[in-house]
C-alpha cells in the first residue's frame, strides 16, 4: 500500500492529537449530568425493572462506543493520507493541450455549450481533472498565433483560470506553428500526450507531413464541431470611383458553404439605419457579389447583415455575418486660379460641387495663404516651399521650366498612357497653336510630349512639392472644347489631392495593422469595439497593434483627431467552418480520450464512506442506548 | 409585612373570602360548638348508664328508679373548643426546586388556620420532616392570624422525612384530641402507615393533604444522569428516556393511589392536589367535603 496524501511525518502528530482530543472529549461525554431530585425510591424501583443487563455488558457497550469514534477518526486519517494499492500504474504524462481559439471556433454548432470553444474548454477541464498525482499539464492557446498558457505544471487547478480565460479570436489558424511548437515541447519528456482540442477548420494535412511528432508521444485530435453550414461575408469595401474619386462605391461579396441551394438577405445600414437591403439565392459553395455605387454621403459607419432567409437551413456561424465599413468624410478641396481671367478654366472648376474654387488676380497673388492646389494661368509667382501646383504656360523668373523657345503646331505623338493624370484621356489629337519649349530638370517627367521633343504635360516631385506643367496656353487650342480637358482637371485634383490610392480597404483581423497617425505622436490608445482599450505604440507616424475583433476601432492620441478604421474577419478559411480531421500520413491520431483518463483505485472514499456509515450507526446505537 | 411575603394583602383579601364561602357551606352551625364523643357536663343528654360510687347524685334520673327500681344516671355530652393541628411537612423534598411545595402548604396552612381562628377554634402548627421542628401554641381567635404568618414565615427546612417519627413525637406531646391536618408530598422511604396510625389510635382526627408538583412527573431531563435524593443524597445512575419517565409517573402514581386507599378504608379525609392548582380551590374542595368545618 502506497500513500500520496499528506506525509506520516505530518500526519502521525495530527492523528495522535486527533485520538488523544476524542478520548477526553469521551470522558467528558460519559460524565453524567447531576439531577437532584425529590424521592429517589421512586428511580430505584424503576431502577429495578429496567436494569437487566450486567455492569460487565454495560462498560463493554461504553467501550464500544469509544472504540466507534477511534475507528471512525482512523478511517478519516486512512483517507487523509490518500491510500493506492502498490501494484498502482501512476507515471507521471506530460500533458500538453492545445487549444484552438480561432474564428472558426465560435461556430455554435454543438450542444451542451455556446460555441465550439466552450466545448473545447470543458474538454480539457475534462482532461484535466483526470489528472494522475504525477501528470504535468501544460495549456497552449493558438489561432493565427501561438499562445503559451502555462509551463508543465502538476496542479491542474492552475490551468482553470488560463482556460477559462480563452476567448475567441476572429483570427485565422495557424496549425503548423501550434503543432511544431507542442511537439518540440514534447520532446525528450516521458509519456507525452499531446491533445489538440480544435475543429480542424481549414486544416490542410498536406503541409503537416513534414511534422515530426516524437516517438513517446501520443497524438490525439478532439474534433469539436458537427456541421459546416455557414453563409459569410467575405469581402466589404469602400471605395472611391476611379474616375471621379470624389465619390464612393461599396463592394460586398458573399459565399455559400452549404452544401445546397439557400436564400438569404443582404442589408446595408448607414450609422445603423437600413439603407439597401437585398435577397440574394446562394448556390452551393458559390459567392455572390454587387457594388453600390454614388455613395457620397459622408461620414457614415456602413455595415452589412448577412441574414439567411430560407427556413429549413440554419447558419452556424454568426461571426462572419456581420461586416464594417467606413466612409471617409468628403473632401473639399481648395482650388486658388491665380489668372487675370480665363473661364475656360473657371468653367470646370467652378462646377465640380466638391471643389472650392478661388480666382485671385495675379498682382493680389499672396504665397503665404495655403491651398490645396494652385493654378497658375499663364503666369509662374514665387511659390512657398510646399504645396501643389499647376503650371498652365508659365513664363518668368520663378516658372519651373525655363522656356528656351516658342514652337508653333506642336503634334503630340508620345504620351504615358498608364500615368494617371491621362486616366480615359488622350491628347494625340489636339491641336495646339503654340507650345514653349522647356530646359526640363532631373525631378521632371514628361506625360505628353511632341514629336520634336517639345514636352507638352510634365510633372516634377521636389520634396513635398508637387508641380504639374503644361506648356501650352490652352486658348490657343482646341483642347477646352473637349470632353478630355474637364476630365484632366479631375485627374489633375486626384493627383495632387489625393494620389492613387482608390481603395478604402477594411482591415482583416488577426493582422497587424499599421494605421497612420501623427509623426510627433509617440503612442495611441485603441478603442476596441467590445469597448476594451490599448496602448499601442506608434512608429514613423504609424500605429502599430493587432486587431483579432470585427468592428470599429477608434485610434486616439496627442497630436492628432481620433481616426476610425473599421475590421472584418474576410478570411474565407475561418468562414469554412466544416470541421475536419487532423491526418498525418502513418502517424496513428486518437479521436478520443477514453485511454487518456488516469484509472486510479480512490481508496480514501470509500474510507470517508466507511466513516461516515460508522458514525451513521454510533448515532443510532448511541440514540436508542445501545451504546450508553 | 415585606413585599415578597406571600401572605400580603392580596393573600388576606382571599382569606376573607374563604371564610365566607366557608359560612355558607356550614350554615346553621354554632360558633365553638363542637360535639365531642367525651361525656361530661354539657347540656345535652347523651346516653343512661348504671350508678357507681362516687356519680354525681344529681344526674340520677329517679324517673327510671321509680319505674324499675334501678338507679341509672343521665349522661351529657361534653362541649369543648376544637383543637385544630397542622403538621406541616418541611422535610427538603417540600423545597426543593423553586419552593412550589413549601409555598403552597404554607398557604392552606394560613387559610385554613384562618378559617379555624374565625370559627373560634383553637389552631396549632407543628413542622415537622423526620422529628418536630417547633411549635405553634394552641392559638383561638382572628387576631392570632399574624401570629400565624410570622410563625410559617420563620420557619426553616428541615431534613429528610419521617412521619413515623415524627408523628410519634408529636402524639406524646398533644394529649388534647383533634384534628391533625397532614400537608406532606409524602415522600418518606419508610412509608406513611406507620404515622398517620399513631394519630389515628390517639384519637386524633386525620385529613391528608398530599401535595405534589406536576413538573417533578413530567421533567425534560433526559439521558444519562446522576440522580442525587435532596433528603438523603442517595444516588442513583441512569439513563432517562421518555419510556422511564412513563414508569416514573406510573410509580408515582401507584404511591399517592395506596395513599389514597390507605385513607379511604380508615375514613380519613384525603385530598391531593397539584401545587398548580390555586391553593384556594383546593380549600373550597376541603370544606365541601367537610369533616373539616363542623
Amino acid at each position: 500500500m502506497r500513500f500520496t496524501g499528506i506525509p506520516w511525518e505530518t500526519l502521525g502528530p495530527i492523528a495522535a492529537v486527533m485520538f488523544v482530543l476524542i478520548t477526553i472529549l469521551y470522558i467528558i461525554k460519559l460524565r453524567k449530568r447531576r439531577i437532584e431530585v425529590p424521592f429517589s425510591p421512586l428511580w430505584n424501583s424503576i431502577l429495578k425493572q429496567s436494569s437487566k443487563q450486567n455492569d460487565l455488558w454495560r462498560n463493554l457497550r461504553r467501550i464500544l462506543s469509544w472504540l466507534f469514534y477511534m475507528f471512525i477518526a482512523a478511517l478519516v486519517v486512512f483517507a487523509i493520507a490518500d491510500p493506492h494499492f502498490n501494484d498502482e500504474v501512476s507515471e507521471g504524462r506530460h500533458i500538453l493541450l492545445l487549444v484552438d481559439s480561432s474564428a472558426s471556433m465560435a461556430a455554435n454548432d454543438v450542444t451542451g455549450g455556446a460555441n465550439r470553444l466552450d466545448i473545447a474548454k470543458q474538454r480539457a477541464r475534462e482532461i484535466l481533472k483526470t489528472m494522475g498525482p504525477d501528470d504535468r499539464a501544460m495549456l497552449v492557446n493558438f489561432n493565427n498565433q501561438l499562445q503559451p498558457l502555462s509551463p508543465f505544471v502538476t496542479e491542474a487547478s492552475i490551468l482553470e483560470a488560463p482556460l477559462r480565460e480563452i476567448r475567441i479570436s476572429a483570427t485565422g489558424t495557424q496549425y503548423i506553428d501550434a503543432l511544431v511548437f507542442a511537439s518540440e515541447s514534447l520532446r525528450g519528456k516521458k509519456k507525452g500526450e499531446l491533445i489538440l482540442i480544435s475543429d480542424g477548420s481549414g486544416l490542410d494535412s498536406s503541409l503537416l507531413k513534414s511534422l515530426d511528432i516524437p516517438k513517446e508521444t501520443t497524438l490525439r485530435h478532439l474534433k469539436i464541431g458537427e456541421n459546416g453550414d455557414n453563409i459569410a461575408i467575405t469581402a466589404f469595401n469602400v471605395r472611391r470611383y476611379v474616375a471621379n474619386k470624389l465619390d464612393y462605391e461599396l463592394f460586398i461579396r458573399v459565399q455559400s458553404y452549404f452544401k445546397r441551394p439557400v436564400n438569404a438577405q443582404i442589408e446595408i445600414y448607414a450609422d445603423d439605419r437600413l439603407v439597401d437591403s437585398k435577397p440574394i439565392s446562394l448556390s452551393p459553395g458559390k459567392s455572390f457579389q454587387k457594388f453600390y455605387p454614388s455613395q457620397a454621403v459622408s461620414g457614415e459607419r456602413l455595415e452589412a447583415r448577412l441574414k439567411l432567409t430560407s427556413e429549413d437551413a440554419r447558419d452556424f456561424f454568426p461571426l462572419d455575418d456581420r461586416a464594417y465599413a467606413l466612409l471617409p468624410k468628403t473632401k473639399q478641396t481648395r482650388i486658388q486660379l491665380v489668372s487675370d481671367g480665363n473661364l475656360y478654366l473657371e468653367g470646370p472648376l467652378y462646377l465640380n460641387s466638391n471643389l472650392v474654387t478661388t480666382t485671385t488676380a495675379i498682382a493680389d497673388y499672396d504665397p503665404s495663404i495655403p491651398y490645396d492646389i494652385t493654378v497658375f494661368d499663364r503666369v509662374a509667382l514665387k511659390t512657398p516651399d510646399a504645396g501643389n501646383f499647376f503650371y498652365i504656360a508659365p513664363s518668368g523668373e520663378f516658372s519651373p521650366w525655363p522656356v528656351q523657345k516658342t514652337m508653333n503646331d506642336p503634334i503630340v505623338t508620345r504620351e504615358s498612357k498608364n500615368h494617371p493624370l491621362l486616366r480615359w484621356i488622350g491628347m494625340k489629337t489636339l491641336n495646339i497653336g503654340a507650345a514653349d519649349k522647356w530646359t526640363l530638370s532631373s525631378k521632371d517627367k514628361t506625360i505628353v510630349s511632341s514629336a520634336l521633343g517639345i514636352p507638352i504635360l510634365v510633372t516634377r516631385n521636389d520634396g513635398d512639392k508637387k508641380l504639374v506643367g503644361l506648356s501650352f496656353d490652352v486658348r490657343n487650342s482646341d483642347f477646352p472644347l473637349r470632353v478630355a480637358f474637364p476630365v484632366l482637371l479631375i485627374n489633375l485634383i486626384d493627383y495632387f489631392a489625393y494620389g492613387d490610392g482608390g481603395l478604402m480597404q477594411s482591415f482583416r483581423t488577426g493582422e497587424t495593422w499599421s494605421v497612420p497617425v501623427s509623426k510627433s505622436a509617440e503612442s495611441a490608445t485603441i478603442s476596441v469595439p467590445s469597448g476594451e482599450t490599448s496602448t499601442a505604440p506608434v512608429y514613423e507616424g504609424r500605429a502599430i497593434f493587432n486587431g483579432d475583433e470585427p468592428g470599429i476601432y477608434e485610434i486616439s492620441g496627442e497630436g492628432f483627431k481620433t481616426i476610425k478604421i473599421a475590421a472584418n474577419l474576410s478570411n474565407t478559411f475561418e468562414s469554412n467552418i466544416e470541421p475536419s480531421n487532423l491526418e498525418l500520413g502513418e502517424q496513428d491520431i486518437l479521436r478520443d480520450t477514453s485511454a487518456l483518463i488516469f484509472e486510479r483505485s480512490e481508496l480514501w472514499i470509500w474510507a470517508i464512506l466507511a466513516a461516515f456509515l460508522l458514525l451513521i450507526v454510533e448515532w443510532w446505537t448511541y440514540n436508542r442506548r445501545k451504546t450508553v | 409585612m415585606a413585599s415578597d411575603d406571600i401572605f400580603d394583602d392580596a393573600f388576606l383579601k382571599k382569606l376573607d373570602y374563604l371564610y365566607i364561602m366557608s359560612q355558607k357551606i356550614v350554615a346553621g352551625s354554632s360558633r365553638a360548638e363542637r360535639k365531642t364523643k367525651l361525656v361530661g357536663s354539657g347540656l345535652e343528654f347523651a346516653d343512661f348508664r348504671h350508678y357507681t360510687h362516687g356519680d354525681d347524685l344529681r344526674n340520677i334520673d329517679w324517673k327510671i328508679y321509680a319505674r324499675s327500681e334501678k338507679l341509672f344516671v343521665k349522661l351529657f355530652e361534653e362541649e369543648e373548643d376544637l383543637y385544630i393541628y397542622f403538621l406541616v411537612d418541611c422535610s427538603r423534598s417540600m423545597k426543593i426546586g423553586d419552593e412550589l411545595k413549601w409555598e403552597y402548604a404554607k398557604k392552606i396552612v394560613a387559610g385554613l388556620g384562618y378559617i379555624g381562628l374565625s370559627n373560634l377554634d383553637r389552631v396549632s402548627i407543628i413542622p415537622f420532616s423526620n422529628k418536630l421542628e417547633g411549635r405553634l401554641p394552641p392559638a383561638r381567635g382572628k387576631s392570632q392570624i399574624f401570629k400565624i404568618f410570622d410563625f410559617l414565615n420563620t420557619l426553616e427546612a428541615g431534613k429528610e422525612t419521617s412521619l413515623k417519627d415524627a408523628l410519634k413525637t408529636f402524639v406524646t406531646q398533644n394529649k388534647r384530641r383533634g384534628v391533625a391536618v397532614v400537608l406532606s408530598d409524602f415522600y418518606d422511604p419508610s412509608g406513611f402507615e406507620e404515622g398517620l396510625n399513631f394519630l389515628r389510635y390517639h384519637k386524633f382526627e386525620p385529613m391528608v393533604v398530599h401535595l405534589f408538583d406536576e413538573r417533578e412527573l413530567s421533567a425534560n431531563f433526559r439521558g444519562d444522569l446522576r440522580l442525587v435524593d435532596c433528603e438523603t443524597g442517595e444516588v442513583a445512575e441512569l439513563t432517562v428516556t421518555e419510556g422511564m419517565m412513563q414508569s416514573y409517573k406510573k410509580a408515582w402514581e401507584e404511591m399517592s393511589t395506596q395513599l389514597q386507599s390507605y385513607c379511604s378504608k380508615r375514613q380519613m379525609l384525603y385530598f391531593r392536589s397539584s401545587v398548580q392548582v390555586p391553593f384556594d380551590e383546593l380549600i373550597l374542595k376541603i370544606f365541601r367535603a367537610g369533616g373539616f368545618l363542623k
